[in-house]
């Protein structure tokens, strides 16, 4: 009788013990983390885009070339053709160019300072050409400097921008400006053709370029110029009428690009691929499709992230599937999506990605499928979000190495 | 061999004793948060008081031309008369670029409670015209018009509609 006592009084401790032990381990030490309000345009983040998309824009306008700030607290983008920036936690939207401005693309040269690659609103009917601009932020003025007229890309580098430009149409020139609106270095050596698009190395030592060779109607050519050297070399050429979408990109591992057939059309199957990415490796060769992503995709857009290691693709996995974020990473071939949407419209233009200074997210644009029925809502049309191309910006997770 | 029976009989119950209660737990915790949630009211809106009604037909059968009416039906839900509501009319492009933004404006007098006006608005939807020639990158797809809807009165309710027209 004893010995029953005894046991069912241990037991009773043993489970009033453990009990205490799970209850202990299992509840809160933190005090609670209080959820910040939200803005009203990031309260109606489509889920399509995924966990912790934030609406970085709202509201009417035709939205392209985002650019993050250095220090990544604002953004930079084109609406209907004209450049805004804004608080990326607010929407303070400021104006850096009148309406009638037709900006290509935009890059900071300091946290106060955009350079803006663009046409000035032309006058008697004469053809526009692209000029660099500088602009810095100002309370009522709207003034933009000229840094070089004829300028057809241009592309951030450690010391500044890097920029082509020529107005002759066989040739093309690199030069440097570091700030001021001044060229601090001019790279002599010509590059023959129309550079259409070029970016930098992440270590600032190379640049990588797509030229259209003189005679030729696409630009077919890839070029990589050694920044220190000042020389400059053609690395492939595509074949018949094969042509380079977009800003080639420089990573680790050698030149990333997007390449088709100009103008070409999805087969009656609906099978073939319109452009896919290619990879030239370091120690040359022709190129090479890049590896991992599976043979039905169809590239948009890349764009390496600020340490060199992935590249931030938009495209399909096949030529009927939704438009979706994915990440490349070269080293290990791993191709990871992003976003899994299948009601958004992300925009495909070359430059309509960004990656945050630090490398966690990335900024893409995208709507909702526009109807063709009139909409009503219940809301103001600067506060729509799905109803018009947005600026959104999507965490991007590390890829384990 | 009893020993290491009881610990692991113990461990079990003391284990679904815990998990038990911290089901119940959150259970009661989560239930009140569900019904606060409420994302699609109208900002700057105050209650349902007031209403505007629209017909989807007559707005599907608007062009881009000058002349075009529109009928719309402002309902006041709330227990008291509005003394009047002013409507307007805001008519805007897609492309921010172009011009600016046309305003109509109507007045409903002594709206009463529970009561509906009707209010007739005839205005210019023909799409600004580009003042240059802009490459297609800038804006490459044919502008949406947009009608916004606003009524406030001088109590301060207001309620809005924005409508978005297809090309």
């Amino acid at each position: 009788m004893l010995f029953r006592v005894a046991s069912v009084e241990r037991f009773a401790l043993a489970v009033l013990s453990i009990a205490a032990i799970l209850a202990v381990g299992c509840a809160h030490t933190d005090e609670e983390v209080s959820i910040e309000p939200l803005v009203p345009a990031a309260g109606r983040v489509d889920p399509g885009l995924g966990p912790g998309t934030r609406a970085l824009s709202s509201g009417p306008g035709y939205k392209g070339s985002p650019s993050w700030s250095p220090g990544g607290a604002r953004i930079a983008f084109t609406v209907d053709g004209y450049v805004v920036d804004k608080p990326t936690g607010s929407e303070d939207l400021r104006r850096w160019t009148t309406r009638d401005f037709i900006a290509e693309d935009t890059e900071w040269e300091s946290n106060d300072t955009l350079m803006i690659l663009g046409a000035a609103p032309p006058s008697g009917g004469k053809e526009i050409s692209s000029s660099l601009y500088r602009t810095r932020a100002r309370e009522d003025e709207l003034e933009l400097e000229t840094v070089e007229k004829e300028v057809s890309a241009i592309s951030p580098n450690r010391e500044g921008l890097i920029f082509a430009f020529g107005g002759a149409p066989n040739e093309s020139r690199l030069a440097l400006t570091r700030g001021g609106g001044k060229i601090n270095r001019l790279y002599n050596r010509p590059i023959r053709g129309r550079v259409a698009a070029l970016s930098v190395s992440p270590d600032g030592e190379e640049a990588v370029l797509a030229v259209r060779p003189p005679g030729d109607r696409e630009t077919s050519g890839l070029h990589e110029f050694d920044l220190r050297k000042g020389e400059g070399r053609e690395i492939t050429r595509l074949d018949g009428n094969q042509e380079i979408l977009g800003t080639p990109q420089w990573t680790e591992h050698g030149p990333y690009f997007v390449a088709g057939k100009r103008g070409g059309s999805v087969d009656s199957d609906g099978s073939e691929p319109l452009y896919e990415i290619y990879h030239v490796p370091v120690e040359g060769g022709a190129p090479e499709p890049a590896p991992g992503m599976g043979e039905d995709f169809v590239a948009a857009s890349i764009r390496i992230s600020p340490d060199g290691k992935r590249l931030a693709v938009i495209g399909r996995l096949n030529p009927e599937a939704p438009t979706n974020l994915y990440v490349l990473d070269p080293l290990v071939e791993d191709f990871t999506a992003v976003t899994t949407n299948e009601d958004m419209e992300i925009k495909t233009g070359p430059d309509d990605l960004a990656w945050s200074p630090g490398g966690k997210s990335v900024a893409v644009i995208a709507r909702g499928t526009p109807s063709t029925e009139p909409e009503v809502h219940a809301d103001p049309a600067d506060r729509l979000l799905r109803d018009f191309y947005n600026l959104y910006e999507i965490p991007v997770g590390r890829t384990p190495r | 061999m009893r020993d290491i029976v009881f610990w692991l009989s113990g461990a079990a119950l003391a284990f679904l004793l815990t998990a038990g209660a911290f089901l119940l737990l959150a259970n009661l915790a989560t239930a009140p948060s569900e019904k606060s949630l409420n994302p699609d009211r109208a900002p700057g809106g105050s209650g349902h008081t007031l209403d505007l009604q629209l017909d989807r037909e007559r707005l599907a059968s608007l062009e881009p031309l000058p002349d075009q009416s529109l009928d719309l039906a402002v309902e006041n839900g709330g227990g008291e008369q509005l003394s009047h509501v002013n409507v307007t009319l805001i008519v805007s492009s897609e492309n921010t670029a172009l011009s600016d933004p046309r305003y109509y404006r109507q007045t409903v007098e002594k709206l009463r409670a529970g009561g509906i006006a009707n209010v007739r608005f005839e205005f210019d939807l023909v799409a600004p015209e580009q003042p240059v020639a802009r490459p297609p990158a800038a804006t490459p797809e044919p502008s949406r018009e947009i009608l916004e809807l606003r009524a406030t009165t001088p109590e301060g309710n207001s309620t809005i509609r924005t409508v978005i027209l297809p090309p």
